[in-house]
């Protein structure tokens, strides 16, 4: 098999937060089951299409950064939906996730146009919305708990009600603050506020990312790993949430 | 005169705090801290930056005491305008007069403008501009922007970084001199942290790098404009790390027992510094030698016979400084990571991801266990698994005194420890490694002891 690529959109403009340990959490737990996997940086101006990718990922940036972005990235809309309605596994954060929608609304009232492939907006509020975030899904099969830190600005409302959420908010703001939902599911597409980043300790969403790559390459099953470090780390991060913070 | 009353209530009301003082005083007279800086008697110096201020404004204390004059000085993390005007005051007699000879005034970069309004300066020293982790002042194109702006028309003479792409020919002030680094046999052809110098800040098209120094500091070329390195005046020659830093700089050779590119710049801009004020060269290199660092900063124990290091990290720029000079420690080592994610320590701890931990398993750093303890310690020990630090050399503790015990057991006799912390663990790590240093020589787990 030819070595897996992961596709990482962007770095030098959208990677706050760690973000880029998701890819390096893939990369290594692929790597751990025997497989060669690049993580492969594409650039400002360089087409998306000019790589055969597994995988495709956009962190979050400033909003500065994201505004040089939408236009690049709006040329490129038609050739995106066409690979995430076929299946592509590809995960978007906070910035990343505010482009799939319809626009983004600043404090100022101006509309930034996003790549408008989900029917969802987003608008800047007052405040941002920071902090520990635990949330509920059944996105993997069973009810599974997903742990991760969110820090932003704009607020996340679906208009089209059929949407479905990466998972539903049980520590935390999420998308709004106000509807409980947090992130975004399509198919094999994952979009969400959380950094931390997400992948490493939240073995199953994980594994489901894997999965979802690793099936399009005709594997069906991932071979089982020691993720002992991983659990301890979500463990430890959802006792100190719930046992609440102190200092 | 009311500064006299001032200063004097002030004082006597602000046993709290080292910022207290000031904000009570600038509330009765907004004009008081003009009148004490007004009475310098020499050279006011303001040292600014995103990193390296308190190290840099430290040795220059150290320089200018040892050359004879009288300083006010304020004390780390009270670099704010309040925090300022507190040093004035705790300077000034009970008469309100502060004649001192120098202020050397550490000063947040963005409260450079603020503080220009009140005083003026005749030097002002930029350590280097990094994108802070939180961005807490908004885009850092704007602070250089309004620190540009108020040095603008000012009879201040400048002291920057030429190998920071970030400060050359950002100030329109003729008054101006670079330091910098000459190749050294630590540079590389690339960065992973040199995300705020890609991008020429006069056109906007990316540099061409021929060497980085460490991050975005190095020798650059643009490839729009043709922006490039200043000419140096101040250069550090014959760089070596292997212990400690040492280097020349006009013929005159500095050393320091601290470690670290990031340190070696701080010596040459307090050594640069020094050249501009005229301090001889000797004093300067002796001051420079016997300055130990403060607590957290590349702190020494010695444990039953092996050095013990003690660094604070709290950013993922700092955090790869501190990695780095550890790799350039040829010794086989152990290291502790205490991460805690109090709210001095800052809530979120994903920034470890965007440290270059993966320097941790480079043969060269000779990193043989990893220990991980704190609030958040499964992240850290999660984090070095995930830079390729195999699992079966690292170690989760539940207590930071198990943790470091177990690093001390670690490793054969020449082996030493890095000890890595987090604000809020720091001064528990500090404790622990103090009270081993007195009386720890058996390698056994000691019973009880302080938790996080």
């Amino acid at each position: 098999m030819s070595a897996i690529r992961l596709l990482h959109l962007y770095p030098e403009l959208m990677n706050l937060y760690g973000d880029r340990g998701n890819l390096i959490c893939l990369q290594k737990r692929l790597q751990w089951a025997g497989y060669s996997c690049d993580i492969v940086p594409l650039r400002l101006h360089e087409p998306i299409d000019a790589v055969k990718s597994d995988f495709i990922f956009m962190g979050g940036g400033s909003d500065r950064e994201q505004a040089l972005l939408y236009n690049e990235l709006r040329r490129q809309a038609d050739y995106l939906w066409e690979q995430i309605e076929a299946g592509l596994p590809s995960m978007w954060i906070c910035g990343g996730y505010q482009l799939l929608g319809q626009y983004y609304e600043t404090a100022d009232g101006t509309q930034l146009a996003g790549l408008g492939l989900f029917d969802f907006h987003t608008q800047a509020g007052l405040g941002r919305m920071i902090g520990n975030v635990i949330l509920e899904t059944e996105m993997t099969g069973d009810t599974t708990e997903l742990i991760g830190f969110e820090n932003h600005g704009g607020r996340t409302y679906f208009n089209d009600s059929s949407l479905r959420h990466l998972g539903r908010v049980v520590h935390g703001f999420g998308n709004n603050g106000e509807d409980g939902g947090e992130g975004l599911h399509y198919k094999n597409l994952i979009a969400t506020y959380l950094h931390g980043p997400l992948l490493p300790k939240n073995v199953e969403l994980t594994d489901y990312v894997l999965a979802c790559i690793l099936r399009r390459r005709g594997v069906e099953e991932l071979p089982p790993q020691d993720l002992e470090l991983e659990r301890a780390a979500h463990r430890q991060a959802r006792q100190r949430i719930m046992g609440g913070q102190r200092g | 005169m009311a500064g006299k009353a001032i200063i004097h209530i002030s004082r006597m009301l602000g046993n709290q705090g080292s910022d207290f003082p000031g904000r009570i005083a600038l509330k009765i007279d907004p004009q008081l801290l003009p009148k004490l800086a007004g009475q310098i008697k020499m050279h006011t110096i303001i040292v600014t930056g995103t990193n390296g201020k308190t190290t840099t404004s430290k040795m220059m204390a150290a320089i200018l005491a040892a050359a004879g004059y009288s300083l006010v000085h304020n004390s780390a993390g009270a670099n704010m305008v309040t925090g300022i005007t507190t040093a004035f005051i705790n300077a000034a007699g009970i008469t309100g007069e502060c004649g001192r000879d120098c202020a050397l005034l550490e000063t947040d970069e963005a409260n450079v403008p603020l503080l220009l309004k009140a005083i003026a300066p005749d030097y002002m020293v930029i350590t280097n501009f990094f994108r802070d982790q939180l961005d807490r002042y908004g885009e850092l194109d704007s602070i250089v922007r309004l620190i540009g702006d108020s040095v603008q028309n000012r009879d201040v003479r400048l002291l920057l970084n030429g190998d920071d792409p970030l400060q050359a020919y950002r100030f329109a002030c003729d008054a101006k001199s670079y330091y910098g680094f000459a190749a050294t046999p630590y540079d590389t052809l690339t960065s992973s942290d040199s995300r705020e110098g890609r991008f020429c800040v006069l056109c906007g098209a990316e540099l061409d790098y021929r060497y980085f120094h460490y991050a975005h500091l190095g020798n650059y070329e643009c490839s729009g404009c043709g922006n490039r390195n200043p000419q140096i005046d101040y250069l550090g020659t014959d760089l070596r790390m292997e212990t400690g830093i040492e280097f020349e700089l006009e013929g005159q050779a500095l050393r320091s027992t601290y470690q670290g590119f990031y340190n070696a710049y701080n010596m040459l801009a307090a050594a640069a510094l020094s050249l501009e004020l005229g301090v001889a060269p000797a004093v300067t290199a002796q001051a420079i030698a016997e300055y130990k660092p403060r607590a957290g900063r590349m702190e020494k124990f010695s444990i039953g016979g092996r050095e013990v290091t003690l660094i604070l990290v709290k950013n993922p720029t700092g955090l790869d400084q501190s990695l780095g000079s550890l790799r350039y420690d040829p010794r086989p080592k152990a290291v502790f990571f205490a991460l805690n994610d109090n709210a001095a320590d800052g809530r979120d701890v994903s920034w470890v991801w965007d440290a270059d931990f993966e320097t941790l398993c480079a043969p060269e750093a000779q990193v043989e266990h990893f220990f991980a303890a704190g609030t958040r310690g499964a992240d850290i020990a999660l984090r070095a698994c995930y830079a390729g630090f195999e699992r079966q050399r690292i170690e989760l503790h539940d207590r930071l005194e198990a943790g470091i015990s177990a690093s001390l057991d670690h490793g054969g006799g020449d082996g030493c420890v890095y000890v890595l912390s987090t604000y809020t663990a720091l001064f528990k790590c500090r404790r622990i490694l103090s009270r081993y240093a007195r009386k720890r020589t058996v390698s056994r787990l000691p019973e009880g002891g302080e938790g996080q």
